[in-house]
């Protein structure tokens, strides 16, 4: 009973704050839409190491995940010479792991860091499990519902002893043997004025990323903004009301526009 | 260079202050913390309900607590328990404040250090071993398991003994019932099927035996649906007008004290009237005063009593509840073997009173006993005190001398959960759970036994006070038995698997609880002793209990003291009732401080003159003046050490009654003035509603003929508009509310259902003098009609009032009324309130930017302006845990008023939605008509001809508030019907 699940609450006051932060973001953007007529995509720097076609020294691999990242070059390349010791030359944490586990911790990248390096392309979008298998109250409960460590730990048990390599997975049997609750930061978070129901949203057959953007593509969890363009220029962010009531009003008018629908 | 309009000119601008003012903003970053195991039956966003008892008195109402991830965040009425059947007071609602509140211990202490259990176990074993005979108990029952623990380990260890200590302890009804009917046994008073109630100042309705119990009855047995000629009466007889007498049709106002002689000298002439009754009790009333002798002994009219004798040798069934235990003398016992044998010769024994076939199980001691052990405490004797559920350096009076007696005992140990006036003098603090975290049961009577289980894991370090004991009683090597407190209960309730139900519903209810249909009359004793008096004053001191704060206890809780006292509307101090002539004599107005002196001691109060009190007599509310606690004392506001308020039980004698029990009612008192002034917070300043309709009255006679009255008065009302029309017309809802106010009572359940369900802020004492207070709902307490006379009749001060005769207050629960054609709605610039489709009168707290010109405009004035900022920073402790995650807190600056509990409806959305249909009558209930014990409140779809909300509309005696505004409310008011005394036998 310990959790506090603090799904919901923050004040209005904090609203606030989040409406200057937001100002503030908004505003930097639009002077920059003003000042820069072309606004290039420059948020790139996702694609360093790119594989080089040389002959090079001979790579040595010092851990299991190097070694996966030095077999995938030698199976694109195999003029490449590398050298993987044997304590190395593992089958698990398979590539794609090692790589979302440090995608999910890449400090570059946006969203906050979380205590554990987890990443949802590796789990929705790779293993394709349901978002519900984890947020598994969505369907019954306004609250989504974040999964107990026993949740992780239900699959992550069954997983051979080499995993133990990452250490996000390391940070799991800890916090699980320690029954210590991971304490995430929160992304996709709304004002405590507005009720939202996830459930209300599932039962009328809206798609997560909807709201949360193409999850199963993200490793490093953010909120992704909003393609749509509003007021001079100014790009939104999702989970505003304009945003909600937009697609309230799409709907043909089955959704409601009654503002005490949300707000109480 | 786009075109600019004003609005995106505005906005513009806007961004560059925001820009200017933004920095070092920043998102404030939440966290998120799941379960590591998350329990199968917990779902976050959904409640969970867990079955217990409640522990605010002694009633034991069955619980359902609604917990949220493991908080509980809601009391209400287990509606299987017999007792309440689902319905709670306001002392029961809030008691959910008691795991919260800022005064609770963090763990033990020793010697004012913070120590462990181990060191604080074996310390408190040290103690004890070192003289076990010279160590003693003292506390309030705790249900039959934990009494038993306590018991087993108080015998078998040899201690000294344990003295269960209750400040009303009951035991002159005991007592009496024991004199009258041989069975040591509070008796049971059954109002259902009365049709004529004598409240001897029993305060059945607030401080009486089972409250929420007796109050339901009363409703039922009036229930003007069922009754046509109203049912059933009551006429209250004692010195002031209480809550339970706000209710009355006749008040008899007698002296304080005669109220035994009162109701012996009825039973004498009733039985005479009536002739013919069993020789046992003709030689019990044989020696009781005449009629004439009584009345003039209690100071009133003969021709009401005559009047009187008439009414019960009349009716089919009377039921008399004896006083409460605070209104009665030196001579209580005889006051309530009076009553009790009024009871017999009415021939409602078996029927309206039942007296149980046993004893009670675990009474209170006498204050005799108590007051044995402080003189051995005071003498020496004593080495180990071990304090528990109990306050008695507050509660006892001073003359006990209970304080200096306490400095001569070794060890004093406390096991309080929250800090009182007594654990702060204890050398061991070993602080217990709070009963929303304990495991437990009670018996309030027999065939009625009730769990408490935990609803929350102990926030604190505390520990159970069954364990406690437990682990003394190894520590002396005493058989006790194993595991902890919940094996013991487990056992008690017969295994595992017996518990397990057990605690699904709360308890065992299926044993009948009617006791022996019929009691011999035992031989009475000597009876009708006049009260013996100390103190030399003119005034007779009434200390009487507090409708919320019972003994002093419920003064640490926040919301009992700022909801306004039924009578009075007074609240957060205490105050003086004196009358208005009393008044007049001492050259004081309202708020002028008195000096009440009792030769036993003095306190300082300010005085509230008023009609419905006796001029010899002054009455003091007992709760206030705690020198400790957040909101008890005056710490909370800066003034650690200083009381709130002021300690009427303290300056009372140490005088007992023929039972050895506890005479509150013992003392003259005189009264000086001060020549100082106090404001106090008083939040109806008017008892004259000036004719304007606000809580009306319909005769029986009007109800009968449905035609016009034969009086001056309320004629028939008419229905000016069709309510269900204030709503979008394709909504399948018009939300709406009936309020009878021939069932409310006053009692103020509804308002603090309200401040727990709808988070609404505590203001204090200071803000609640500038008409600051939050509450969503209010009762509103009017004398007649009014009048609308002249000018100086709007004196700031209720003085409506008169002494005895007729009684005709008028209780009106007053919230926003969700006008169709609101006021509020077209003043608002921002349209931070409007009309839902639903027809709910919406306040959208993001949108509101604080004009207050809806408050202005309102003209049921239900508006409240957050002038400060309440939010979860500004609840003191961990009071912010049991703020309800389905319903905004509001920021300063924003208005807020009732919604309807429109989060209750978005929730009952839920399933008519997935289910395709409209949500179904029942299926919404607020949080003000969940709790009302009588039913006063139906709220529903007025769309629906077949919801209650319609079908409890009695034309004859509907009608809306302040109509003629043009207003449109959405709550029908159903009138009071004036039961005719003359007609009550018809």
């Amino acid at each position: 009973m310990q959790g506090q699940g603090g799904l919901e609450e923050t004040q209005m006051n904090q609203t606030t704050r989040r409406y200057c932060a937001w100002v503030l973001a908004a505003c930097a953007a639009g002077l920059a839409a003003v000042l820069i007529p072309s606004v290039g995509d420059s948020a790139g720097g996702g694609n360093a190491d790119a594989p080089q076609a040389t002959r090079g020294p001979t790579r040595v691999a010092d851990s299991v995940c190097e070694a996966q990242r030095l077999k995938a070059l030698k199976a694109d390349d195999p003029r490449i010479a590398i050298e993987i010791p044997k304590e190395f030359d593992k089958p698990w944490p398979s590539l794609s792991a090692c790589e979302s586990h440090d995608a999910a911790w890449d400090e570059e990248a946006d969203g906050p860091m979380q205590p554990i390096p987890f990443s949802h392309a590796h789990h929705t979008g790779e293993f394709e499990i349901d978002c519900q298998y984890c947020h598994s109250a969505t369907d019954r409960s306004r609250a989504a519902g974040m999964p107990s460590v026993e949740v992780c730990m239900g699959c992550h048990q069954m997983f051979p002893k080499e995993y133990d390599e990452l250490e996000g997975i390391r940070l799991l049997k800890q916090y699980w043997a320690e029954k210590e609750p991971i304490v995430w930061q929160q992304i996709h978070r709304l004002p405590e004025h507005v009720k939202f129901r996830h459930n209300r949203h599932i039962q009328a057959g809206v798609d997560c990323q909807q709201c949360h953007g193409p999850v199963e593509e993200i490793d490093k969890m953010h909120m992704v903004p909003d393609t749509k363009w509003w007021f001079y220029g100014l790009p939104t962010k999702k989970l505003e009301m304009g945003w909600c009531i937009e697609c309230h009003r799409d709907n043909n008018q089955q959704a409601t526009q009654d503002c005490f629908a949300c707000h109480y | 260079m786009p075109d600019l309009d004003r609005r995106d000119f505005l906005k513009l601008v806007g961004l560059g202050a925001g820009t200017a003012t933004a920095a070092g903003c920043s998102d404030p970053i939440e966290n998120l913390v799941p379960y590591v195991v998350q329990p199968e039956e917990i779902t976050p966003g959904i409640s969970t309900v867990y079955a217990s008892t409640c522990r605010e008195c002694e009633a034991a109402c069955g619980l359902h607590v609604t917990t949220r991830e493991g908080r509980p965040i809601k009391l209400e009425g287990n509606p299987e328990h017999p007792i309440n059947r689902g319905k709670l007071c306001a002392r029961g609602q809030v008691g959910i404040g008691r795991t919260y509140q800022p005064d609770r211990y963090e763990g033990p202490s020793a010697d004012g250090q913070g120590t462990t259990w181990d060191a604080a176990q074996a310390r408190l074993l040290a103690a004890v071993q070192a003289a076990p005979d010279r160590t003693w108990v003292l506390g309030a029952s705790r249900g039959p398991t934990i009494d038993g623990i306590i018991d087993t380990v108080v015998s078998a260890g040899g201690l000294g003994g344990r003295v269960v200590y209750q400040p009303f302890d009951g035991s002159a009804l005991r007592a009496a019932t024991e004199a009258v009917f041989g069975v040591a046994a509070t008796p049971q008073f059954d109002l259902s099927g009365a049709d004529l109630v004598l409240d001897f100042d029993s305060g059945f309705l607030d401080t009486g035996l089972s409250p929420v119990e007796n109050a339901r009855q009363f409703a039922a047995a009036r229930d003007i649906a069922r009754h046509a000629d109203g049912g059933a009466r009551l006429v209250t007889i004692g010195p002031r007008l209480t809550m339970t007498g706000s209710n009355a049709e006749n008040w008899i106002p007698s002296a304080a004290g005669s109220e035994g002689a009162l109701a012996l000298a009825l039973a004498r002439a009733v039985a005479a009237k009536r002739g013919a009754v069993d020789a046992a009790l003709d030689a019990a009333i044989a020696r009781a005063p005449a009629l004439g002798a009584a009345a003039t002994a209690a100071d009133v009219d003969l021709a009401s009593l005559e009047q009187l004798v008439d009414a019960i040798a009349h009716a089919n069934s009377v039921v008399a509840l004896p006083p409460n235990a605070a209104a009665a003398g030196t001579n209580a016992v005889a006051a309530n073997a009076a009553v009790l044998l009024l009871n017999a010769v009415a021939g409602s024994v078996g029927s309206g009173v039942k007296i149980p076939s046993g004893p009670d199980p675990r009474p209170a001691a006498p204050y005799a006993e108590v007051q044995a052990l402080v003189d051995a405490m005071n003498a020496g004797q004593v080495s180990v005190l071990i304090v528990h559920d109990a306050n008695p350096k507050y509660s006892l009076p001073m003359a006990s001398d209970f304080s200096a007696a306490l400095a001569k005992v070794g060890t004093v140990v406390s096991l309080a959960s929250s800090v009182d006036e007594t654990s702060v003098e204890a050398s061991l603090v070993l602080p217990d759970h709070t009963p929303l975290e304990s495991w437990g049961d009670a018996e309030p009577r027999a065939g009625v036994r009730s769990v408490v289980q935990p609803t929350i894991r102990p926030l604190h370090d505390t520990r159970a006070i069954g364990d406690v004991f437990l682990a003394l009683g190894r520590g002396l090597g005493v058989s006790v038995p194993a595991g902890t407190t919940r094996d013991v209960v487990e056992a008690n309730w017969g295994g595992a698997a017996s518990f397990r139900a057990a605690l699904v519903r709360g308890g065992d209810f299926s044993a009948s609880s009617a006791g022996p249909a019929s009691v011999a009359i035992g031989a009475a004793r000597a009876i009708g002793a006049a009260s013996r008096w100390s103190g030399s004053g003119d005034y007779t001191l009434i200390a009487y209990p507090h409708s919320y704060l019972g003994d002093g206890s419920g003064a640490a809780l926040p919301w009992l003291q700022e909801i306004p006292d039924p009578v009075t509307k007074l609240s957060w101090r205490s105050w003086a009732e004196i009358s208005k002539t009393t008044a007049e004599r001492l050259g004081v107005k309202f708020g002028d401080v008195i000096r009440i002196d009792t030769g036993d001691g003095a306190i300082e109060a300010p005085v509230y003159p008023r009609g419905g009190i006796r001029d010899d007599a002054v009455a003091v509310a007992i709760g206030q003046g705690h020198t400790v606690g957040h909101y008890a004392s005056m710490a909370g506001e800066g003034s650690p050490g200083i009381a709130r308020g002021a300690n009427v039980a303290a300056l009372l004698p140490a005088s007992t009654d023929e039972s050895g029990g506890r005479a509150w009612l013992a003392t003259r008192a005189s009264l000086t003035k001060t020549g100082a002034f106090r404001r106090v917070a008083l939040s109806q300043w008017v008892d004259n509603q000036r004719g304007r309709g606000l809580a009306k009255q319909v005769s029986l006679l009007a109800l009968a003929g449905g035609h016009e009255d034969h009086h001056d008065g309320p004629h028939v009302i008419e229905q000016p508009f069709n309510r269900a029309n204030d709503a979008a017309p394709d909504d399948p809802y018009r939300w709406g509310m009936t309020i009878d106010n021939d069932r409310c009572t006053g009692c103020s359940a509804c308002i603090a259902a309200c401040y727990v369900e709808n988070n609404v802020p505590i203001v204090g004492e200071t803000n609640a003098i500038r008409h600051r207070e939050m509450n969503w709902i209010r009762i509103e307490r009017y004398i007649g009609d009014g009048d609308t006379e002249g000018g100086e009749a709007r004196r700031p001060h209720p003085d409506r009032e008169v002494l005895g005769g007729e009684v005709d207050v008028r209780f009106a629960a007053m919230l926003c009324q969700h006008c169709g054609s609101a006021p509020c709605e077209s003043v608002c610039p921002v349209i931070a309130t409007y009309h839902t489709p639903d027809g709910l009168n919406g306040m959208i707290y993001n949108r509101c930017v604080g004009t207050r010109y809806c408050a202005n405009n309102c003209v049921y004035k239900v508006r409240r302006f957050n002038y400060f900022d309440y939010g979860y920073d500004n609840w003191p402790g961990l009071l912010s845990l049991m703020l309800n995650p389905d319903v905004t807190v509001r920021g300063q600056g924003v208005m807020e008023k009732c919604s309807f509990c429109v989060q209750r409806i978005q929730l009952a959305r839920q399933p008519a939605k997935d289910e395709g249909r409209d949500i179904a009558d029942g299926e919404v209930v607020t949080a003000c008509q969940q709790s009302c014990p009588t039913d006063a409140i139906t709220f529903g779809n007025t769309r629906d001809p077949e919801a209650a909300v319609n079908t409890r509309v009695d034309e004859r005696r509907s009608y809306y508030s302040l109509h003629m505004l043009n207003t449109r409310p959405g709550i029908t008011y159903l009138a009071q019907v004036k039961r005719d005394s003359e007609e009550s036998h018809s």
